[in-house]
C-alpha cells in the first residue's frame, strides 16, 4: 500500500518516520494518543483523487490535515488513519484584480493569504491568533471565524469557490467565483464547515476587500462580566466596531507572565474588553469617546486606554490574543458555546454560578469573541490530575454547561468545530432528526465512510 | 523647572510605504500617521520628570500643518500641560524646524528641550544638535539615561559598540534613544481633561522665522526588492543549487 501511495505522489511525499507520524497525527489538542499510519504529502487536485480512489479500493480511512491548529481533535488520527497533509499545496494560482478574488491550494497559511491581500492593497479579513499556522483549507473545512467576525463575518462568507475531492472520488468545482449562483443546492456551503468529513478541499477561491480606514484599539477595565453586552451597545451605537473581545482578570494574569509584559492598567479589574473602532474622521474619535463616558457614568466602566499608533494597537491586541497559547501548557479543557447576544449577560451569569460550585478546585480562564456571543470557557488542568482523569471530570461538569447552552437554544461549539471532542454533545445543539439528516448526507458524499470516521458525527467508527 | 517636548506627526512605524508613482515622494493620501517613536519617549521622559516632581510644567510643541493638534492632544492626554502649534504648509526642513524652535526656546526658556535622536520620516538626526547650536546650548544626544541633578543633568549616551556617561548643565538640549524608557499608554480619561488644554497657535512669521526649504528632493526611489525565495525538497538538490545556480560551493 505505501508502495502504491509512493507511486502517487514520489517517493520524498510519504513518510512513516515516528516523529512525522507523532507530528503530523493530532492537532492542538493533547487529549488523544496521535497513531496515523502513515503521511502523505500530495501537490495537486489529481493526485488527491487519486489517493481517494485507492483509499476506497482499500477500505483506509482518510484524515485530513491542515495547519493542525484546530481545538477539537478534528485532524487527529488515532487509529491507524492515513493522514493527508496540506502542507506541499501552498501554492497562489491565480488573482484577479477586478473579482478582486484570489484562487489558493488549500494548503495556503491564512498569514500568507493576509500578506499576500495586502501586496495587492487589498485585505483578507478573517484572522485570529493561530493565522500564522492554519491553512485556508482547514479554516473553510471548520468556518473559522476569529477577532473581525463582528464586521466582516466567518471563514463561510468570504469563500466564492471551492475545488473539493468528495469521499467518493469525485472531483467537484463548486460556483467558481460568481456571486450570483442561483441554480439549486449550493455544494460549496456543505463542505463549508465540514471538518474533512466529506471529502477533501483542494482549492479555494477566496474574496478580498478594500483595506479597512484606521482602526483604533481600547481596552477597557470592567468590573461585572454581565455589563459587557450593555458596553457593546453603547460603542456599537455609535462607532464601526470591527471587534468586541473579553477576558478575565486571570488570563491578563498568564498573559503577562507567559510574555513578561507589564500590565495594562494600574489598577486591576475583573474583566477586560478590548475593542477596535474605524476612524474615517475625527468625529468618530469624539463619538468614541462619548461612548466611554456613557459606560463610565453607568458604573460599566473603570478605566480605558488607547493605542496612539500602530504598534501600541499590537501590544493591546497582544493581551487578547496570547491567551490561547499562555495556558497551553496547563492543557486546557476548552468549551466553545455560543448564545445570541441578547441572551450573554443571563446565560453568563448562570454559566458562571455552575462553574463555580463545580469546579471549586480547578482555574477557569474566561474570554471571548463576546460581541458575536461567543464566549471560551477553558478549564486549566491541576498539576496533580492525569490527563485522564482531568478530561473526564471536565466531560461531567460540560454536561451540565451544555444544558444551559441548550436551554438558551446556543450552540456547543461556536468556532472550533466539532471533531472528536464535541460530538457527543452535538445532541444539545442539533436535533436528532438534523443529525440523522447530516448522517444520510455523508454517507452521499462518502459511501465507504473514509473520510474523517468517527469526527463530527455522534455514533460513527 | 520647564520641560520643552518636540512632537512630530510622521507616517505610522508600522505603515507599509508606497513610493509615488512619479517618483516625487511617497504616498501620504489616507495614510495611518502618528507620534514619531521617539517623540513618544521624549514626551514619556518629560512627564515623568513631571510626576516626580523636577519639572513644574511640560510644554508640548509641533511644527506643521494643523493636522498636528491631533499629536499635541496625543502628548496633552499622556500628560503635558500645555502646547504649541507653529502652523505652516511649508516642507519642513530640519534646520527650518530647529529654527522655529529655537525661536520658541527664546520665548519659552526652558531648562530641559527634549527632541527625538531623529524623526522616522526623513531619518536626518539634525534637528536637535542645529537646535543646540543656533540656541547656543549643550546637547546630550541619544540618551538612554537621564539623571537630572543641581543645575545640571547626567546623560548615559548610546554611542556606536558601548554607552557614553556625560553631564550637560542646564538649559540643554536633549534627544531620546530607544531604551530612555517604555512610553505608557494614553488612558480615556486623561484624554477627556486633555480637551481643557490649552494649545498656542503661531506661525512662523510670528515668530520671524523664515522656513523657505533649502534642499531639494530631486527623486525618491523604493529600496530595491527581495527575490522571493524557494523550497528545495531534498538535500541533494539544495547542494545542487548552491553549486550550480548560487555558485557559493564548488
Ligand atoms: C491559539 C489559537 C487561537 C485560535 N483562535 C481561533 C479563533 O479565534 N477562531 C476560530 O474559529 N478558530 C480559532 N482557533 C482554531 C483553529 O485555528 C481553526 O479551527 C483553524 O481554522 C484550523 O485550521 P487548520 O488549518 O489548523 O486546520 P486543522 O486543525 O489541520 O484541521 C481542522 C479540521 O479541518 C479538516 N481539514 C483541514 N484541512 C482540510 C482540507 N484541505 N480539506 C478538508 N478538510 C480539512 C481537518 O480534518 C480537521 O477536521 C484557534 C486555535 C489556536 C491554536
Amino acid at each position: 500500500m505505501l508502495a502504491q501511495l509512493r507511486e502517487i505522489v514520489g517517493h520524498h511525499n510519504v513518510t512513516t518516520e515516528a516523529s512525522d507520524l507523532e507530528h503530523f497525527g493530532q492537532d492542538w489538542t493533547r487529549f488523544f494518543k496521535p497513531a496515523p499510519m502513515a503521511i502523505i504529502f500530495p501537490k495537486n487536485t489529481e493526485q488527491v483523487v487519486q489517493i481517494v480512489k485507492l483509499a476506497n479500493q482499500q477500505k483506509l480511512a482518510l484524515v485530513p490535515s491542515g495547519g493542525r491548529t484546530g481545538l477539537s481533535g478534528g485532524a487527529v488520527a488515532e487509529r491507524g488513519e492515513l493522514v493527508v497533509s496540506f502542507d506541499k499545496m501552498n501554492q497562489v494560482l491565480s488573482f484577479d484584480e477586478t473579482d478582486r478574488t484570489v484562487t489558493v491550494q488549500a494548503g495556503v497559511i491564512t498569514a500568507n493569504l493576509q500578506t499576500l491581500a495586502m501586496s495587492k492593497g487589498l485585505y483578507y479579513p478573517v484572522d485570529f491568533a493561530s493565522s500564522g499556522s492554519s491553512q485556508i483549507g482547514g479554516n473553510i473545512a471548520t468556518n473559522a471565524g476569529g477577532i473581525k467576525v463582528l464586521r466582516y463575518g466567518l471563514s463561510r462568507d468570504w469563500v466564492a469557490g471551492l475545488t473539493v475531492v468528495t469521499g467518493a472520488g469525485e472531483h467537484l468545482q463548486l460556483n467558481q467565483g460568481l456571486v450570483k449562483n442561483a441554480t439549486g443546492y449550493d455544494l460549496r456551503h456543505l463542505f463549508i464547515g465540514s471538518e474533512g468529513t466529506l471529502g477533501l478541499i483542494t482549492e479555494a477561491t477566496i474574496r478580498l476587500t478594500r483595506s479597512p480606514p484606521t482602526l483604533k484599539v481600547v481596552l477597557l477595565a470592567v468590573p461585572a462580566m454581565t455589563d459587557t453586552i450593555s458596553i457593546l451597545r453603547t460603542f456599537d451605537d455609535r462607532v464601526d466596531l470591527s471587534a468586541f473581545e473579553f477576558f478575565s482578570d486571570q488570563a491578563l494574569d498568564h498573559v503577562i507572565r507567559h510574555n513578561s509584559i507589564p500590565l495594562p492598567f494600574a489598577v486591576r479589574a475583573s474583566y477586560y474588553v478590548l475593542l477596535e473602532y474605524e476612524v474615517k474622521a475625527t468625529p468618530d474619535d469624539v463619538a468614541a469617546l462619548d461612548a466611554f463616558e456613557s459606560c463610565v457614568t453607568a458604573g460599566w466602566v473603570v478605566d480605558g486606554i488607547v493605542g496612539e499608533s500602530e504598534q501600541q494597537n499590537r501590544s493591546l491586541w497582544k493581551y487578547r490574543e496570547s491567551i490561547s497559547e499562555s495556558i497551553t501548557r496547563h492543557m486546557p479543557y476548552k468549551n466553545d458555546v455560543a448564545v445570541r447576544v441578547s441572551q450573554v449577560p443571563g446565560f453568563l451569569a448562570q454559566v458562571q454560578e455552575k462553574v463555580e460550585s463545580a469546579y471549586p478546585e480547578f482555574e477557569i480562564i474566561w474570554f471571548g469573541h463576546i460581541g458575536d456571543g461567543n464566549l471560551h470557557l477553558n478549564i486549566l488542568k491541576p498539576e496533580s490530575w492525569s490527563a485522564v482523569a482531568f478530561k473526564k471530570e471536565c466531560e461531567l461538569v460540560s454536561e451540565q454547561i451544555m444544558s444551559i447552552v441548550a436551554a438558551y437554544q446556543g450552540s456547543v461549539s461556536a468556532e472550533h468545530g466539532v471533531g472528536l471532542l464535541k460530538k457527543e454533545q452535538l445532541h444539545f445543539s442539533r436535533s436528532p432528526e438534523e443529525i440523522e439528516i447530516m448522517v444520510r448526507l455523508k454517507d452521499v458524499f462518502d459511501p465507504n465512510g473514509i473520510m474523517n470516521p468517527g469526527k463530527l458525527l455522534p455514533g460513527i467508527s | 523647572m520647564k520641560v520643552l517636548v518636540a512632537a512630530k506627526r510622521v507616517v505610522d512605524y508600522n505603515v507599509n510605504i508606497r513610493v509615488l508613482s512619479d517618483n516625487t515622494g511617497v504616498d501620504l493620501n489616507n495614510v495611518k500617521m502618528s507620534l514619531n517613536p521617539f517623540d513618544e519617549i521624549a514626551i514619556e521622559e518629560a512627564v515623568r520628570l513631571r510626576e516626580a516632581g523636577t519639572a513644574e510644567e511640560v510644554i508640548v510643541v509641533s511644527v506643521g500643518t494643523s493636522a498636528c493638534q491631533e499629536q499635541i492632544r496625543t502628548a496633552l492626554a499622556l500628560g503635558a500641560d500645555r502646547g504649541i502649534l507653529v502652523e505652516t504648509d511649508e516642507d519642513m526642513q530640519p534646520l527650518a524646524i530647529a529654527k522655529v524652535l529655537k525661536a520658541i526656546v527664546d520665548k519659552e526658556q526652558p531648562s530641559l528641550v527634549i527632541a527625538g535622536k531623529q524623526a522616522i520620516d526623513g531619518d536626518n538626526s539634525q534637528t536637535g544638535q542645529m537646535l543646540a547650536a543656533l540656541a547656543g546650548l549643550g546637547q546630550a544626544t541619544f540618551a538612554s539615561q537621564l539623571v537630572m541633578g543641581d543645575g545640571e543633568a547626567t546623560v548615559t549616551r548610546e554611542v556606536d559598540g558601548g554607552a557614553e556617561t556625560i553631564t550637560v548643565k542646564l538649559p540643554a538640549i536633549l534627544t531620546t534613544d530607544l531604551r530612555l524608557n517604555e512610553p505608557r499608554y494614553a488612558s480615556l480619561p486623561n484624554i477627556m481633561k486633555a480637551k481643557k488644554k490649552p494649545i498656542d497657535v503661531y506661525t512662523p512669521e510670528d515668530l520671524g522665522v523664515d522656513v523657505t526649504p533649502r534642499v531639494k528632493t530631486l527623486k525618491v526611489e523604493p529600496p530595491a526588492s527581495r527575490k522571493a525565495g524557494i523550497i528545495v525538497e531534498s538535500v541533494e538538490e539544495l547542494v545542487d543549487k548552491l553549486r550550480n545556480e548560487a555558485k557559493v560551493i564548488s
